[in-house]
């Protein structure tokens, strides 16, 4: 029974990692309309990104986020103007995706020239310490991001349901044509939305940075889970991916424990299909959200 | 300038100088697979031989990609899986003393069910939500192949016993494995072709381009996929035995690979997504650069080779989306870009002098309920249409117009009653989707126009005209007459995007009359085109109608309905509130307060 | 590149053609140099390039000088392209390789084919001398020495240092999920098994995953007393990280070669936490040099060349397995395959001559059958060699009594 606990609470805490990744993916999805084959790699830059700030400046994790989320924020944004925008007018999404996949590919190579093949370490200044609650355990680290996921989710409804620039976000999101007759400088919007979508990654690989060693190709698994995570919550509902996050991250870790763990990554992935094929609209999601789908 | 103006030979002379590029393009095309075969087989080098054996098995994979991820529209990104299959397939069957020569067929056949098992579900999604399925497909597989270890080896693979000869598809010489892939290179080709050419390849360009528009004529649109797929599983299974038994040596990882299945699209990306030979083109050129950038590059720095690769791939998506037969087809065929405010003039034909007498009932629609949410948007519509007869349907804006249309044309299921119609033997049958529709003698076109945008006007006419021909010569002329009778000879070779509405309007109607339909539902055809066009309209209606077709029209324009209908109904908030003779419904006083009298003014006015 | 080199070799074939015979050999150097196992493919060819080096400064083979071809076997299709390029293009007399075993197994198979002898230096897996291959020698262990030499380790030394009898010792196997982790976690559950230890647990993972929990607590609640970790890099760091986190404490773990070699690992997990870890892997350098003469030399040598320390063992191994084959070829009449063959079969060095220790004799299969790993344990942030005696270094320790 404690060993059961204990598992649930490692899929709660491994789903507010996939939460806090998700939440941004979900965003640019949900607005966008864009699938960002890239934000893997986002994540990956984010956590170089601390790991030189930690090593070189000697400052303590959560202190950078000060610096990466503002990067990864810029990031966004000029992944958004110099190869989304351009490409919306395309007739077919096969051009974005290639797109991002090509900034994906580039990213991570880059990564790879520039940092080498070698695990680079965030020193985790006590990050690491478990911390015991009754016959169960986790860390730290895995708390406060866990905390941060949750303020992320309630901090980024009340910003799009409470002010204007997320109220125009909304109404982009729901009919661009509209929006944009209604003044709303739709490109504006886009780059906005998917600066803030790379910042929520950026504020997730600061806290993840001092729990996971870098290389260059961390974003790739972490990456194909966000998507599972996202189609599982309802195409850009915020709270759906913390919902779906928190699934996969049990899932997860039972299955981990209890089928196996050299198929635990069939049993995500089967799960996902089968809510692909049969809710098309996600576990929490509504018929509102499904223009994209047929 | 007129349709009668226009110099037929005018259209020749385009048509002949297109017949000419397209000569060249021909040789352009036997020179690239000529010299595929002959290059190496005059160098004579073991390492040139594999570079070119890489080339056609990469120009075969992405020919084979290009049926499901080009012609269809449907980005698989998990098209290893049927390569694994086929490599699997081959290599387990070989090690029971089977030829690779039969293995590739029964890996072949596993490739086509798996793909359309799994395909069918997925159907329903579209642009990245296909491509995220086909991931996690991918993924599973791998998953799978390493688990069992029994079948598979597990991830330590399997290894081909070196048994040499043409009967296990293992040489000790080079140039068999050529021949070899260069043979299997020009049966996808062959296969890409044919599809491409044939009904099969029209109807999935017009379900890619508008799914919707296709199944109103007549297009099976779930079934044409599925084909396409499993003919692209089938083709990539049969390259993956080959490569299987040329590597020597399989491995989940490298058979089930997302990175193989991104490389086989974005060959066809780059060289031309959809068109026959783009795919060809992209491997050729991408095969060698990448090999010279590795060589080049690799020996530097680690990553450097990818991070030009990936920088490459944007700066295609960004600079020449349309790939490489995108810039070609360009300098070839520039008469497919027509100017827009060309297409102004219509058909005038002369109407039959006498019309004929109006027959007996052809379809019967009983107590249609509809239901959106809490929203009642259709309640108890029922009526009966006669052969040869005109029926008008007006009612304001929101009126539940179009529902009625889509539930009378099998793309909407209604909540309660029936819609039936006169089958050829007689008697009343119920159809259920747009293709049974069709299949009764059934047309419609749309509100919004539906063109399929990559086709050119020829090519759309012809969707429609496939529904009762099925060979492509015969469907060409029969489009071509259409063309003629609507006006829109002069644009056949055009593209369709390059029309204006006016244009759009007609080549929506001219689909439909393709089709030879029976009855002929149309949705607000004279909506936005000038008056002298709708005075044309009104004449070609009349002749269509003489043909003894019956037509049911949503029009706003009142002029055409008075002087077309011989009854009109009228719906208000989703209920029939009056029907009857035009002039009739039009003193009705309740139809006048209703709607009638502001939009009858209007169009008056 | 390649194209350029080969463009150049066509122009100019005809005035070369003459020239042909001048007193070079070439040998094809084979490995991952791009890609994902770039890091350590390159380290491999080092070793290789530093045994070539020292035949050249004695006088090369036969005479003539040695120039190495390179081939870059990125992946399997292009290890075949490359080895190909390399036989036929080059006119290499022999090709030295591969690192990895799945390139290795796809390129020896067109060198049979071809009919030019193919030495391995330093891939693992059994099927690459499994497949009954003629021109296809492997001077390196296996995975099977690996697993061999762990069993071993624990019944040898592990359990009487721990104080329990091998049998009693609960062993939890987990490994990566690819080619090497599995055929060496294969090799261990048989050997394993073979010494009467109690296996409780075999389980694969894939080695790019995030979350080892379930596997530690699945573990734990096993009551798995040894672990034995056949792993990558990323995955070593991560399950000893989360099972010091879950509280689990096995009385021994022992890694099997890939991360647990590698001093980022200790670096990531910290030297506290890998104190007493065991690893048996590929020869590293804190071994004693009166067992594997000419280390330091080797060391020196490959400082001088590449500007740093050798960054794991497989440097050397490459190199112990490389000078061994040139030795011998330069010992023969000729180049002709058949005569290389010849030469390398009659190979007969002892264990404790060679810079890694274990001597080199050709068995069944073109297997070196006196190939061995070495058994390590990190002891304050040092790789030491514990195991077997001679080569010894250090004694083992038993980190915590075990509660």
């Amino acid at each position: 029974m404690q060993t059961f606990f204990q598992i649930v609470l490692n899929g709660l805490m491994l789903g507010g990692i996939f939460a806090i990744i998700s939440v941004g993916l979900t965003l640019i999805f949900g607005i966008v309309k864009v699938v960002n084959f890239a934000h893997g790699e986002f994540l990956m830059v984010g956590m170089y990104a601390t790991w030189l700030l930690t090593t070189k400046m000697g400052l303590h994790p959560y202190v950078t986020v000060a610096g990466v989320v503002p990067l990864l924020f810029l990031l966004g944004v000029l992944t958004q103007r110099f190869l989304i925008q351009p490409l919306m007018a395309a007739r077919d999404d096969h051009v974005q995706i290639f797109a991002t996949v090509g900034l994906s590919t580039a990213l991570m190579n880059l990564a790879l020239m520039v940092f080498g093949a070698d695990i680079a370490n965030t020193p985790a200044h006590g990050l690491r310490a478990p911390i015991e609650a009754g016959p169960v355990r986790m860390l730290t680290g895995q708390l406060w991001i866990l905390v941060a996921a949750v303020a992320l989710v309630i901090g980024l409804r009340a910003f799009l349901a409470r002010t204007n620039t997320g109220r125009a976000i909304r109404a982009v999101a729901q009919n661009r044509a509209a929006a944009k007759l209604m003044g709303i400088n739709v490109d504006a919007i886009y780059m906005l939305t998917f600066g803030i979508g790379a910042a929520c990654v950026g504020l997730g690989s600061a806290l993840i940075a001092p729990l996971y060693p870098t290389s260059p190709t961390i974003g790739t698994y972490f990456v194909l889970t966000a998507f599972v995570v996202v189609v599982l919550g309802g195409l850009g509902s915020i709270t759906g991916a913390f919902a779906g996050a928190m699934v996969i991250g049990l899932l997860d870790a039972l299955s981990g424990f209890y089928i196996g763990s050299d198929v635990r990554e069939a049993v995500v992935f089967g799960v996902f299909l089968l809510i692909l094929i049969l809710r098309p609209s996600g576990l929490f999601g509504t018929r509102a959200v499904l223009a994209h789908v047929s | 300038m007129t349709d009668s103006s226009l110099p037929a030979s005018r259209i020749a002379r385009a048509e002949a100088a297109a017949s000419r590029r397209t000569t060249w393009g021909a040789w352009g095309l036997v020179a690239v697979l000529a010299a595929l075969l002959i290059v190496p087989l005059a160098i004579d080098d073991a390492f040139v031989t594999h570079v070119f054996v890489t080339i056609c098995l990469f120009a075969g994979l992405s020919t084979a990609w290009n049926i499901v991820g080009g012609y269809a529209g449907q980005l698989s990104l998990g098209h290893s899986i049927f390569y694994g299959i086929g490599g699997y397939v081959g290599v387990i069957l070989m090690s029971h003393g089977i030829s690779p020569w039969v293995g590739m067929f029964a890996g072949a056949a596993v490739a086509a069910v798996v793909a359309v098992v799994i395909s069918w579900p997925c159907f329903r999604l579209h642009g990245p939500f296909f491509a995220l399925a086909t991931i996690a497909f991918l993924e599973v597989f791998r998953v799978l192949a390493l688990h069992f270890r029994d079948l598979t080896g597990g991830a330590t693979g399997l290894m081909i016993p070196l048994k040499i000869g043409w009967e296990w598809m293992v040489f000790r010489e080079k140039w068999p494995a050529l021949l070899i892939a260069f043979g299997m290179l020009l049966v996808c080709l062959a296969v890409a072709w044919a599809i491409r050419s044939r009904r099969l390849g029209f109807y999935l360009v017009a379900t890619r381009e508008r799914e919707s528009a296709a199944k109103a004529a007549g297009v099976r649109t779930v079934r044409v996929r599925l084909m396409a797929v499993a003919a692209s599983a089938a083709l990539t299974a049969m390259l993956g035995t080959f490569h299987a038994m040329y590597l020597t040596f399989i491995e989940p990882a490298a058979m089930f690979s997302l990175q193989n299945s991104i490389q086989i699209a974005m060959f066809a990306l780059i060289g031309g997504i959809g068109t026959v030979f783009g795919p060809l083109l992209g491997a050729v050129l991408l095969v060698p650069i990448s090999e010279l950038a590795r060589g080049a590059l690799g020996a530097q720095a680690i990553g450097l080779h990818g991070f030009v690769y990936g920088a490459v791939l944007m700066g295609v998506v960004l600079f020449m989306p349309n790939g490489i037969m995108g810039v070609l087809d360009r300098l070839l065929h520039p008469e497919r870009a027509v100017k827009p405010g060309e297409t102004e003039a219509v058909a005038a034909r002369p109407a039959a002098a006498t019309r004929p007498p109006i027959g007996d009932e052809v379809m019967r629609v009983e107590g249609l309920q509809k239901h959106f949410g809490g929203l009642h948007v259709t309640n108890d519509v029922g009526f009966t249409l006669r052969e040869g007869e005109i029926l008008g349907v007006i009612g304001p804006n929101g009126a539940g117009k179009t529902t009625v249309f889509n539930m009378i044309s099998g793309f909407l299921k209604p909540d309660g009653g029936r819609v039936l119609l006169r089958g050829p033997d007689g008697g009343w049958q119920e159809p259920s989707s747009p293709a049974d529709f069709a299949s009764l003698g059934l047309g419609r076109t749309f509100q919004i126009v539906q063109p399929f945008a990559a086709m050119t006007v020829e090519e759309n006419i012809m969707v429609g005209a496939f529904w009762r021909h099925g060979e492509v010569k015969a469907a060409r002329e029969a489009a071509r007459e259409v063309a003629h009778a609507m006006g829109l000879a002069p644009y056949l070779h055009s593209e369709a995007r390059g029309l204006t509405i006016g244009g759009l309007k007609r080549l929506e109607v001219a689909r439909v009359m393709a089709m030879q339909p029976k009855i002929l539902l149309l949705d607000e055809v004279m909506a936005g085109i000038n008056q002298t066009d709708v005075r044309r309209a009104i004449d070609l209606m009349k002749s269509i109608r003489d043909t003894g077709v019956s037509i049911v029209a949503i029009e706003h324009v009142m002029q055409a309905v008075m002087s077309l209908s011989d009854r009109v109904i009228v719906i208000n908030s989703g209920r029939i509130i009056a029907q009857g003779p035009p002039q009739e419904v039009v003193r009705d006083p309740q139809v006048i307060e209703a709607y009638l009298g502001k939009e009858f003014s209007h169009a008056q006015a | 590149m390649r194209f350029a080199a080969y463009l150049t070799t066509t122009a100019l074939v005809a005035g070369l053609a003459a020239t042909a015979a001048t007193a070079d050999v070439k040998l094809g150097e084979l490995y991952p140099f791009s890609g994902g196992l770039a890091l350590l493919g390159e380290e491999s060819a080092r070793g290789l390039e530093i045994a070539v080096d020292q035949v050249n400064a004695a006088g090369g083979l036969q005479g003539e000088k040695i120039v190495l071809v390179k081939g870059d076997a990125v992946d399997n299709n292009q290890a075949i392209g490359e080895a190909r390029r390399l036989i036929s293009l080059e006119g290499v007399k022999a090709v030295f390789g591969t690192y990895s075993s799945s390139r290795s197994i796809a390129a020896s198979q067109v060198a049979e084919l071809a009919g030019v002898p193919y030495f391995e230096l330093g891939a693992v897996a059994d099927e690459v001398t499994g497949r009954g291959l003629q021109y296809v020698f492997r001077t390196n262990p296996t995975a099977d020495d690996m697993a061999k030499m762990i069993v071993q380790m624990i019944t040898d030394k592990i359990a009487p240092g721990l104080g329990v009898a091998p049998g009693d010792l609960k062993i939890g196997i987990i490994h990566e999920d690819s080619s090497y982790g599995t055929s060496v976690a294969a090799h261990q559950e048989e050997y394993g098994k073979a010494a009467g230890l109690t296996i409780v647990a075999d389980s694969a993972y894939p080695a790019n995953t995030v979350d080892m929990s379930s596997l530690v607590l699945d573990l734990k609640s096993r009551g798995a007393d040894v672990v034995l970790q056949t792993s990558y890099q990323n995955d070593s760091v991560l399950f000893l990280q989360q099972a010091n986190e879950a509280g689990y404490q096995p009385k021994a773990i022992i890694g099997g070669g890939g991360g647990y070699s590698l001093t980022p690992t200790m670096e990531a997990v910290g030297a506290e936490l890998m104190n007493g870890v065991f690893d048996v892997d590929f020869t590293q350098y804190a071994v004693n040099t009166e067992f594997t003469p000419g280390l330091t030399e080797f060391v020196a040598a490959y400082k001088a060349k590449f500007g740093g320390e050798p960054r794991s063992g497989h440097s050397l191994n490459n190199y112990v397995g490389a000078l061994a084959i040139l030795q011998a070829m330069n010992a023969a009449k000729d180049f002709e395959p058949d005569t290389i063959v010849e030469a390398v079969t009659a190979i007969d060095v002892a264990d404790g001559t060679t810079a890694a220790g274990y001597g080199i004799k050709f068995g069944k299969n073109n297997q070196n059958e006196r190939a061995a790993m070495a058994g390590m344990q990190w002891q304050d942030g040092k790789l030491v060699t514990v195991f077997p005696d001679a080569a010894a270094v250090s004694e083992m320790i038993f980190a915590k009594p075990s509660n």
